[in-house]
């Protein structure tokens, strides 16, 4: 069954203590102080945290890497044992200005090495149910805000991590694209009429109304200028025409691809962890230049790590645990959790240290000022902003 | 009996689902027809040859393979033959975007489009060999002492038995099974010195199995037919079958040896297939859009801005967005999608041929037409009109 928003809300109501979601958090904190908008982003394939966060110490790293693993000399050595890929200078460059807080083997518990189930893990937060709702579409539900644009995927196709009962999410790859051809206000009106059918016509109005309402908005938007490049570099220009809009988002979630590198790894991990941080750092430095620095908190994480040796196609397998990147005004730069261990593995997989809704939980409790139990779980936050 | 699809409205729903809708040119061929009588000639599409190639056909003149494709769903002669091959593109789902050799996404789809709706157990033992599949899941560095897994968890998990009804143990073993499976240049070949004699234990069994053996372990488990089945009904009937309906199609899937077309045609002759809760119950995917908003305008052939316009509803065919296939139901309706929606509506409401602008309430809705509908029609030129109906919520259900 589906239920539109209003039905959502009634049935919880007249149910009781079903709906334990925290309405009072979010839309209201926001109107009333520093509810910060979340950008997250997802580095798509399986992202190989060993060679993004280093540690170049361990001589067991170049044992289980003979062909991959990074030289010494080129590690960006931000700490005493760990250190950044040499792509990474625009990380580099945000842990410099204390914008970086790396938080290192995050996984949970029975790792999944399917992109599909492990992505569904990581945008639900629930790794023992079906898929329903993700963590920040939850998060958005316990909102009271009826805000005709909540968060903007730059993507084709909605990611599981806003999906939600309420309206209010958008998926778009172009500006231009919203403009709706004149003539058709029939049509439009049609969709507002059949939001309040059941089923799949009600869906089919709901969501056909909601693209119409925010497409006058968008279609006069043009993507931001500024140093960026290559397909994330595009998406971070709209992000932040989106987000100086002051459209009223709660959150832009971003991916970015290529990341699942089975065969030939150094190149391409290169270019795209290059492409990662300098597009990132200038992302950052435009937000502050536009006085929205304290207003946002970017997340970068991938539905896996790879596996810690590397196979003979000079590449590596899907994994576990990595490294999740948590970057903006006012976090706690510097590394947090504990590096998995490279000698004690798990058919050569990290064994996670810290589980990744400790990292949401800290982001929900920081960024949208809400108590995270209710749509993560008991998991304690970690301290990842000052 | 009450709750169920009856005449025409039964007719078109099925030429909907199989098929990519009624045309202007063809409904009143259909119209006619009893349900069940509606139901053979379908099936009988299924036996269609797949059309030769047009004489100047490059798969490498970027574009073409899809507009090819997307011609011959227009035409509907095999529709049911295309509609199947889409879903086994979406099963099977390879990306040109890694390939990178729409010669071979060519074959593939011929793959789907010949033995689409044959034994199952064959269909799945072709795309063993078809090479597009080998490149996309890194067959070629599945080398004896160094398995590359990637075939063996996707062959499981999406292909055959879902997740959840395999161990990691199975997928390392089948991975050795599939050892020196790979191809060279255009050609499907077997490297014996890359594959791996020993023995394996796949699902219990223990052999010197290879890849067509693996194929034979998988389908004969009862977690195949009963993933097989969920799909074909979640794709061509309804959006959440129930455990028993996917059960007793997949018992009809088992004792007809797999066959497709068998169970193709159980699943349409079941009464669940004609109940009115099921009734526009789907929503249409991109090529299912403008391919049915094209027949039921009367338009014959396919217009090149189609093209970009499915780019931008998120379905290219041959290049799915991951081996997982495209969306479905309500993943279809991000809202830059649905603005595209609106704005092929109204390119096709300006070219469609006044008869048949005439005709298009029949044959996209065969009359029944919610009053919303109706009033918001009311005072429209001819294309404004063909183009609301088109675009409107009710044409995005099927």
């Amino acid at each position: 069954m589906i239920l539109n928003r209003r039905q959502f809300l009634g049935g919880a109501a007249a149910a009781g203590a079903v709906l334990a979601l925290p309405r009072l958090a979010l839309g209201d904190a926001r109107r009333a102080a520093a509810q910060k908008i979340l950008v997250f982003l997802h580095l798509n394939g399986g992202n190989d945290g060993l060679n993004t966060v280093i540690p170049y110490k361990n001589p067991r790293y170049r044992t289980l890497r003979p062909g991959l693993a990074i030289s010494t000399g080129q590690v960006r050595k931000i700490g005493d044992k760990l250190g950044l890929h040499p792509g990474l200078n625009g990380f580099e460059a945000l842990w410099k200005r204390d914008r970086l807080a790396i938080v290192n083997g995050v996984g949970y518990p029975k790792p999944d090495y399917s992109h599909f189930r492990s992505t569904e893990i990581w945008f639900t937060a629930e790794p023992e149910k079906t898929p329903t709702y993700g963590w920040i579409g939850r998060a958005l539900d316990g909102s009271k805000s009826d805000a005709p644009l909540r968060a903007v995927a730059l993507q084709k196709e909605q990611p599981l991590s806003l999906a939600n009962a309420t309206p209010g999410i958008v998926t778009m790859t172009d500006f231009r694209r919203f403009r709706v051809p004149s003539g058709l206000e029939g049509a439009s009106d049609l969709y507002k009429r059949y939001g309040d059918m059941a089923e799949a016509r009600g869906e089919v109005g709901r969501a056909g109304a909601q693209a119409l309402e925010v497409a006058g908005k968008i279609a006069a938007l043009r993507p931001a200028g500024g140093p960026f490049y290559a397909n994330i570099g595009r998406d971070l220009r709209m992000a932040i025409s989106l987000l100086k809009a002051d459209l009223g988002l709660d959150c832009v979630q971003l991916s970015m691809g290529g990341y699942d590198t089975h065969s030939n790894q150094t190149p391409s991990h290169q270019r795209l962890l290059s492409q990662l941080g300098n597009n990132l750092n200038n992302f950052q430095t435009e937000i502050e230049k536009a006085g929205l620095g304290d207003k946002i908190v970017t997340v970068v994480m991938s539905e896996f790590g790879r596996r810690a040796n590397e196979n003979l196609s000079g590449g590596t397998d899907h994994g576990s645990a990595g490294p999740v990147f948590v970057i903006g005004k006012g976090v706690n730069n510097g590394f947090h959790g504990e590096y998995p261990s490279l000698d004690d593995l798990d058919n050569y997989n990290f064994k996670y240290t810290t589980d990744f809704r400790r990292v949401y939980a800290s982001v929900l409790k920081h960024a949208y000022r809400m108590d995270p139990k209710p749509i993560l779980g008991d998991f304690e936050p970690l301290e990842l902003f000052a | 009996m009450p709750g169920m699809l009856e005449g025409k409205q039964a007719v078109a729903h099925l030429l909907r689902r199989t098929g990519f809708g009624p045309s202007a040119a063809d409904w009143s061929s259909w119209s006619t027809l009893s349900y069940n009588d509606a139901v053979d000639r379908v099936l009988a599409q299924l036996d269609e040859p797949r059309p030769a190639d047009p004489g100047d056909f490059d798969a490498y003149v970027p574009g073409s393979i899809q507009q090819v494709w997307l011609e011959r769903m227009l035409a509907g002669t095999g529709a049911f033959a295309e509609k199947l091959a889409l879903f086994w593109h979406g099963h099977f789902a390879t990306s040109n975007a890694k390939i990178v050799d729409p010669e071979l996404m060519w074959r593939q789809y011929a793959l789907f489009r010949d033995k689409g709706a044959g034994s199952f157990r064959d269909l799945v033992k072709g795309v063993n060999r078809d090479v597009a599949m080998i490149r996309w899941l890194d067959g070629n560095a599945n080398r004896k002492g160094h398995a590359n897994e990637n075939y063996a968890r996707e062959l499981q998990e999406l292909f055959t038995l879902g997740i959840g009804n395999y161990t990691e143990t199975d997928i390392r073993e089948i991975a050795r099974a599939f050892t020196g499976w790979g191809s060279r240049h255009h050609d499907f070949v077997i490297k014996k010195h890359f594959h791996d004699e020993g023995e394996k234990t796949v699902h219990g069994q223990t052999g010197n199995f290879d890849g067509d053996d693996v194929v034979d372990i998988l389908v004969a488990l009862p977690a195949c037919p009963k993933f097989i089945a969920g799909k074909l009904l979640r794709f061509f009937s309804h959006p959440n079958p129930t455990k028993e309906e996917i059960a007793e199609l997949a018992h009809v899937m088992r004792s007809k040896d797999l066959d497709i077309k068998a169970t193709l045609e159980a699943m349409l002759r079941a009464p669940a297939f004609l109940d009115r809760k099921h009734y526009r119950s789907l929503v249409r995917g991109p090529t299912d859009f403008v391919i049915g908003a094209l027949r039921a305008a009367g338009i014959t052939e396919v217009p090149a801005y189609v093209h970009g316009a499915v780019d931008r509803m998120g379905q290219i065919l041959f290049r799915p967005p991951s081996v997982k296939g495209w969306t479905s139901g309500k993943g279809w309706l991000s809202s830059g999608a649905i603005v595209e929606r609106l704005r092929v509506a109204g390119l096709i409401g300006a070219a469609a041929p006044p008869t048949a602008a005439d005709n298009i309430l029949e044959v996209a809705f065969q009359g029944d037409v919610p009053d919303t509908l109706r009033d918001t029609l009311r005072n429209l030129d001819r294309p404004k009109r063909i183009a609301t109906i088109l675009g409107g919520p009710e044409f995005q259900l099927f």
